[in-house]
């Protein structure tokens, strides 16, 4: 009989994929923006830019709700917590 | 005038280094940006957007090795985050150059703490053989793997730990750094977490750290697309690097590495006076 895998083992495998994605998209967004000239590739930089700044506040987001799911409620709220912040400190920059 | 390939180049270096060390690496970007010709007021977003894709660049290899504690992370983050947020709002009334030295000291300090320390707190246990690499749910302890074996470890003198992450974010939030460079030494010498995963956890939290200050510049107008993407692009190369580098460095080669890169930072945060 074979032994089940470990499900801890690839708890975090969603995300490690989304993450690559991520990663590879704000990557050949970035080349794209410094290699083609004009409006195409400002706005693939700017799109690069995007991705880079919505990737951990996906990642945050994910982890709060999926430790909500599982009952680690506190730390659930802490991460909620570190959202917050990073709100209030781009509105009060005036963004 | 700083050429496009020279911010990829000095980004790749600057991730790698900030990627090894959990410190982002804007502090040492910065700095080599200014010394090469480019205005201080465009070098600062571009330092930003270096640290945040480093951070995204470094993560799927930390992840896969269980380096990361998302817990220690956003618990330490949720005190530094507010503290920095209340420096930058008060940071005209503070002397900028009192808050430099405060950093290079800091830095100093966390730089012989680490450097000088014989030994490895965390010792591998045969009763944690069977346990996969990673934080423990609801604690913020966790084990992780070294030469094969399991270390667990757990964070202690948290409320030190947030103490410091708190000191440090508010003379991150004054003196307009990202603080990487002081959370990974609170991690590692004041919460007795081992030096990896402190560096992967740190990597991991000035990621969310540049989000908000790059919220701050989008806002300013302060960001150039096409240099910002040439930096992007190095820092993804230098992040993806640092990341299996550190995977091949021992803890207390690690440890080292990071006391040599503080006394550079506070080299860098000299030059800056």
């Amino acid at each position: 009989m074979s032994v089940p895998p470990e499900p801890r083992r690839r708890r975090q495998s969603r995300l490690i994929a989304f993450l690559r994605i991520a990663g590879a998209a704000a990557f050949v967004l970035a080349v794209v923006g410094v290699c083609v000239p004009g409006n195409a590739g400002r706005s693939a930089a700017l799109l690069a830019i995007g991705v880079l700044v919505l990737a951990p506040v996906v990642r945050t987001g994910w982890l709060a709700v999926r430790w909500w799911r599982r009952g680690d409620r506190g730390f659930a709220l802490v991460a909620a917590s570190v959202l917050a912040v990073v709100a209030t400190g781009a509105l009060v920059a005036g963004v | 005038m700083v050429s496009l390939w020279e911010i990829a180049g000095l980004a790749v270096v600057a991730s790698a280094i900030g990627a090894v060390g959990g410190l982002g690496g804007a502090v040492l970007l910065v700095p080599a940006l200014v010394l090469a010709g480019l205005d201080p007021e465009a070098a600062a977003p571009l330092g930003l957007l270096a640290v945040a894709a480093g951070s995204l660049a470094a993560s799927p290899t930390h992840l896969e090795q269980g380096l990361v504690h998302h817990r220690l992370g956003l618990t330490l983050e949720v005190a530094g985050g507010s503290f920095a947020v209340l420096g930058a709002l008060v940071s005209e009334a503070v002397s900028d150059t009192a808050l430099t030295w405060v950093l290079v000291v800091t830095a100093l300090v966390a730089a012989v703490a680490g450097g000088f320390r014989q030994g490895l707190r965390n010792r591998p246990m045969s009763a944690f053989s069977a346990e996969p690499p990673g934080e423990w749910p609801g604690t913020l302890g966790g084990a992780y793997s070294r030469d094969g074996h399991v270390v667990p470890y757990r964070a202690r003198r948290l409320l030190g730990g947030l103490g410091l992450v708190s000191a440090a974010g508010a003379v991150a939030g004054l003196a307009g750094v990202g603080g990487g460079f002081l959370k990974t030494p609170a991690m590692s010498e004041v919460m007795h977490v081992p030096v990896k995963v402190a560096a992967a956890t740190s990597t991991f939290t000035v990621g969310i750290t540049a989000v908000a200050g790059l919220a701050v510049f989008a806002g300013q107008g302060r960001i150039d697309l096409v240099p910002g993407a040439s930096a992007v692009v190095g820092a993804m190369v230098g992040g993806a690097v640092g990341a299996r580098l550190q995977d091949r460095l021992s803890p207390v080669a690690t440890r080292r590495f990071l006391a040599i890169v503080l006394v550079a930072v506070a080299a860098a945060l000299i030059v800056q006076v």
